[in-house]
Parts: structure tokens; sequence; C-alpha cells
């Protein structure tokens, strides 16, 4: 990974940190416009099949990609706000053809929906692009356990979770 | 694994004395005594917290020792830890295209100049 970037997940929360070199305006339309995003969103490796943005609140970006393996997946961006150049704030899922909200496919029982935040911040001819996800009509218990990871991590006690994941990864 | 089993798991998760007993479990199998070691609790306080971590499936009691010792069963936590990481690889590999999308534009612009240079040089 390049050493502008930063993540942290725990099983609350995704949150990353990119560092890029062009000025915000430019990035924000990469992440926004749809011949754009089809030269880098998703996976490498699989095929763009159709897709359509509407940039604006409740406006959606309804993809189609096809896998190495030649399975079509489709894909749902539900944009909630749009502030251009600084933030943009939608939920995104697996989709069917119809736009319908469908269950992870390989995964199937873990939240359907996740809320991504997104803001861009310039500096010195820079963009720190700044995302973080979180499940959403996830249940309540879900919920409260995404907050209290998000607390522990912002007092810098994520210790224990991460011992945990390493422990995971072994296995 | 339905829906409500899973939220079992995430309320038995979103509490951070249950998360450090995962932890330390992470290392071998402990006693209760052992497990309330590090916390200022008392031993029926940690076997609650135990008894939650027992219904969410995220630990076993074996019933043959005297002393009942407690081990981790990893394979829920692991449905959670694959589905975050799974996001984290999406969204990781996306971030990298574009840092690479981004570099291919601004070679097409760096090409794109140089040509108009070079015209004008020519005249």
């Amino acid at each position: 990974m390049a050493s502008n970037a930063t993540t942290s997940s725990n099983a609350a929360e995704f949150a990353y940190t990119r560092v890029l070199d062009p000025p915000r305006a430019q990035i924000f339309k990469a992440f926004t416009d749809v011949d754009e995003l089809k030269h880098w969103w998703g996976p490498r490796g699989f095929q763009w099949v159709s897709a359509k943005l509407e940039l604006r609140p409740g406006g959606v970006f309804h993809y189609c990609m096809r896998s190495p393996q030649g399975v079509d997946m489709w894909g749902l961006f539900v944009y909630r706000e749009v502030v251009p150049s600084e933030r943009l704030v939608f939920v995104n899922s697996f989709s069917d053809e119809k736009g319908g909200v469908i269950p992870n496919p390989w995964i199937p029982e873990m939240p359907q929906e996740i809320l991504n935040v997104v803001t861009f911040i310039e500096r010195d001819g820079k963009t720190t692009i700044h995302m973080r996800g979180t499940p959403i009509n996830a249940s309540e218990a879900a919920r409260k356990l995404f907050e209290s990871s998000r607390e522990s991590m912002e007092k810098g006690s994520g210790g224990t979770f991460q011992a945990l994941e390493e422990y995971l990864a072994t296995r | 694994m339905p829906t409500d089993h899973l939220s079992t798991i995430f309320a038995a998760l979103a509490d951070p004395t249950r998360r450090a007993i995962l932890a330390r479990l992470c290392t071998g199998e402990a006693s209760v005594t052992e497990l309330a070691e590090p916390f200022e609790m008392s031993l029926p306080a940690v076997s609650k917290h135990l008894k939650v971590l027992e219904r969410a499936g995220l630990i076993a009691r074996s019933r043959d020792a005297q002393w009942r010792p407690c081990q981790l069963h990893a394979g829920p936590l692991k449905n959670v830890a694959d589905w975050v990481e799974h996001y984290r690889r999406f969204w990781t590999e996306s971030f990298d295209r574009l840092d690479d999308y981004i570099q291919t534009l601004k070679d097409k612009e760096n090409k794109s100049g140089k040509q108009r240079h070079n015209e004008l040089e020519r005249g």
C-alpha cells in the first residue's frame, strides 16, 4: 500500500485516509462523474457492463460489473448529501438489475447497507480524502457496537480489538 | 447465520471488557479467576460477561474439568472480520486504481503539453 494511505478497521466501521496530488475539484469529479468512475471504482479485472448516475440527494449511481469469472454484479449508491468538491455522503449496497437492495452475495448475513461519508480537504495543492463507512439499518446492538468501537479508537485504546484481528488473520 | 444471532454477536462484542476477555482467550484457554485478574471486577460480574459471550457462541466452557476453562470459538467472529476485510479490500483497491488513473491523466496532460510546445517550436 502507498505510504500516503492509512486504514483502520474493526467490526464497527471502516475508515480510510489517502492523500492525492490533484486539487479536490478534480478528485471530486473522479468520484461523481460516471465516465471517470469507470476508470477506477471497483476491483481490478472487473469489466463495466452498465452505469447510470444522478448526482443529487436521493439520486443513485446504479451500475453493473462483470467479474473475471463472467458473473454480473449490480451495485447501488444512494446519495444523501452532495457538496461539490467538499463532501459526499452515500449509502452503498449490492443491488439487482432493478435497483433493489440485496444481501452481500459472499456474506449474506451481514448488514446490507453501508453509509459512507467522504470528505475532500485541500491543502498546499494536495487533497486529503477521508472516508468512513458504517453499516446502517443494522440492529440496535450493531449500532451500539459501532459507537463503542469508535469511542475506543478515538481514545487510542483500540488495542484489544487489534489483537483479535491479528489472531483472526492467522486463521 | 440468522440476523438475530448476528445481533447477539454484535451485542456481545459491544462491551470493552468482553472484547478484552476474547483477546485474552486468543492466547489459550483460561479459568474465570484468570480472566478476572486484569479487571477490577467481582467473579460474578465476570461470569455474567462470560455468559453473554457463551450465548453468542463466541466462547465455550468445558463441562469436564472442575475449573471449567473457557475457550475461544472464533467462527462467528471471523464472519464479522471477513466482512469488514472484504469492504476494506474493495476500497483500498479502488483507491489504488484512482491513484493510477490520476497518474495517466497527468501523463496525458504532460504529453499534450509537450506536443503543443513542439508544435509551437516548429512554428
